[in-house]
């Protein structure tokens, strides 16, 4: 490979890995506070995506969706945490196999309401052209891409260390059952939680729809298999982790895919299930693991 | 008691194989495709229910093996021009096997959610590895154009198959194996301190339920005449662990049962609605969040305890 090859799939694999951060970050807040690893996060990236899909053929506005999807996901977060998860609190596997049903429904729902074709969504006017960087032409989008994954893990930082939410938030993922005892509003707090992880996964819906696409399928993959990766390789429940997991696996996916085509697939799962194997709690994960 | 118990379990087994034959005059030649597709998800989902239900290991990757036995199955018949069962079973069923061993080495030692992701996460590198290597998957066309040379046969070597899958199955969860599979899903720990390798245990199930998996996809294969990469896909997986837990975990009927009711919203209920009306994995959905939420045990437990309620009464 060029140099200016090798430069212009670091940067693909760097966009990419912000992308995944966004993605995974949800994951990564609820499995942190609540042990429950929310298979249907992928249904709820794909449903933020068709979300956009409206708002901008309605309005014409991608800004608008870039609300609107995670506004909405965050509502629905928040009603499905007390109706259906609630009810298992304690049964981590149990409330893990409940997620797979809300997601069997939600890609079945958004089947039957946005079809089953290909769809595309275009990046917003001003960010759909390209600029000459270091010997090729790269699409602005993506250097947006970067910088809001940069910008979300900087604000997600400051909330998590700074503010009182985000000290419940630590003090949630060391011992929940404690901070009840201590007199907060638990049930409360796992809404939310869940609800900010519904809301990031729209969030990531909106934001990769101009680069992956809208279609059936996209809830598996790239939505729930990627964000897996990302918070398994880094460290499952923490913020940390889930960053240095979208700064691994981006650009190894990247790479991968450029080096090793017929394989790329395999290997980044392969990476996945060493990590797993060698270190069950992720490179950077302190948590305990939930039975 | 126990002779009449066995002769229903035979009459009931022979009514099973002999169905297209005696059925013809009733229902359409559809309803035959209908029960031969349910009875190779039970097969599967009887498997896999020895690992979810008996061994206590909540595998999302037990799709691996069924597609490991399907491309199996097809790749051997049609590379060496062969419909010999022996051949292609055989190939499928050690495929599974081999299979489940590499892969259970790496699983075993972990649990729960974490027993889950690894399972997934394999199964997912079977399923790129099957998309991927065109040359001998076929990649994303898949294989299609299997021959069986007798397909009015086909329905009946799914049932005598199914038939012996369960009778392995449940003979297993009475041998002491089985017992001291259960033992290990109540308490690990205890069942090593009095001497068993718990390890070797749940390795030695986990090949066993690829090796039937595997089977499963190769009668697939054949029933379908078609293979693809989603075969051993999540969704797959996701659809037998669906089955297992709605039909009842842990026990022989659940997975059956589970297969029916799920064949039935699948297969049935599509055609009940509006055409335009394509919402069979959200009953699905639905039917499964229920199930974890108010009943847990599956369909079998319902049953047996409005039996308790009503002998109660």
């Amino acid at each position: 490979m060029s140099p200016e090859l090798v430069f212009q799939q670091a940067l693909n694999g760097l966009s990419f890995g912000a992308l995944l951060f966004i993605l995974a970050s949800g994951l990564s807040l609820v499995f942190g506070m609540m042990d429950v690893v929310n298979l249907a996060h992928g249904a709820f990236y794909m449903l933020g995506a068709y979300v956009a899909l409206s708002v901008v053929q309605s309005t014409g506005s991608f800004w608008l969706a870039m609300l609107a999807a995670p506004l909405a996901l965050g509502v629905l977060g928040f009603v499905l945490e007390p109706l259906l998860l609630r009810r298992l609190r304690g049964r981590h596997l149990d409330q893990v196999l409940l997620t797979i049903g809300v997601s069997l429904v939600i890609v079945d729902v958004i089947g039957q309401v946005w079809g089953r074709e290909v769809r595309s969504l275009s990046a917003p006017a001003g960010l759909d052209g390209s600029v000459t960087l270091i010997g090729g032409v790269y699409p602005v989008y993506r250097l947006f891409v970067m910088a809001f994954g940069v910008a979300l893990a900087a604000a997600m930082a400051v909330v998590y260390r700074r503010t009182r939410i985000g000290m419940l938030i630590r003090a949630g993922v060391q011992d929940a059952e404690m901070l009840g005892a201590l007199g907060v509003n638990t049930n409360r707090l796992f809404a939310s939680t869940f609800a900010t992880g519904a809301a990031l996964a729209g969030l990531a819906g909106v934001i990769a729809a101009p680069v992956f696409g809208v279609q059936p399928g996209m809830d598996i993959d790239p939505g729930l298999l990627y964000s897996l990766v990302v918070v398994v390789v880094g460290g499952l429940g923490t913020l940390s982790g889930a960053v240095a997991g979208s700064v691994l696996v981006g650009p190894a996916d990247t790479f991968g895919k450029v080096l090793f085509q017929d394989v790329a697939l395999a290997v980044i799962f392969a990476i996945v299930a060493l990590v797993l194997l060698l270190k069950p709690t992720g490179l950077l994960g302190r948590i305990r693991i939930a039975r | 008691m126990a002779v009449l118990r066995w002769a229903l379990v035979g009459a009931a087994a022979v009514a099973l194989v002999t169905f297209p034959y005696w059925s013809a005059p009733w229902v359409s030649r559809f309803a035959t495709t209908l029960v031969r597709d349910a009875l190779i998800l039970a097969i599967f989902a009887l498997s896999l229910d020895l690992l979810v239900g008996r061994a206590g290991m909540p595998s999302l990757g037990h799709a691996a093996f069924f597609g490991a036995g399907a491309y199996a199955a097809g790749i051997t018949g049609q590379r060496l021009a062969t419909d010999q069962l022996p051949v292609t079973l055989g190939a499928a069923a050690l495929v599974g096997a081999l299979l489940a061993l590499i892969i259970g080495v790496l699983v075993v030692r972990s649990e729960g959610i974490f027993f889950l992701m690894l399972t997934l996460a394999l199964a997912q590198i079977v399923f790129a590895i099957a998309f991927q290597w065109t040359a001998l998957t076929g990649g994303s066309n898949g294989l299609s154009g299997l021959d069986f040379s007798a397909p009015d046969l086909m329905y009946v070597l799914v049932a005598i198959t199914f038939v012996l899958a369960a009778l392995v199955i449940w003979g297993l969860g009475r041998s002491p194996y089985g017992r001291a599979l259960s033992g290990v899903r109540e308490n690990e720990r205890r069942m090593r301190a009095l001497g068993y390798d718990t390890a070797r245990l749940r390795l030695s199930a986990f090949v066993i339920a690829g090796t039937i998996a595997g089977i499963a996809g190769a009668l697939s294969a054949y029933s379908t005449r078609f293979v693809s990469a989603q075969d051993a896909g999540l969704a797959n997986s996701v659809r037998a662990f669906v089955t297992v837990l709605v039909g009842g975990a842990g026990t022989l009927g659940g997975p059956i049962v589970g297969s029916a009711l799920v064949s039935l919203i699948e297969r049935v209920v599509p055609s009940l609605l509006p055409t335009d009306l394509r919402i069979s994995q959200a009953i699905l959905g639905l039917v499964f969040i229920f199930f974890v939420l108010f009943a847990r045990q599956g369909m079998v437990g319902l049953g047996r305890s409005a039996y308790q309620r009503v002998q109660h009464r």
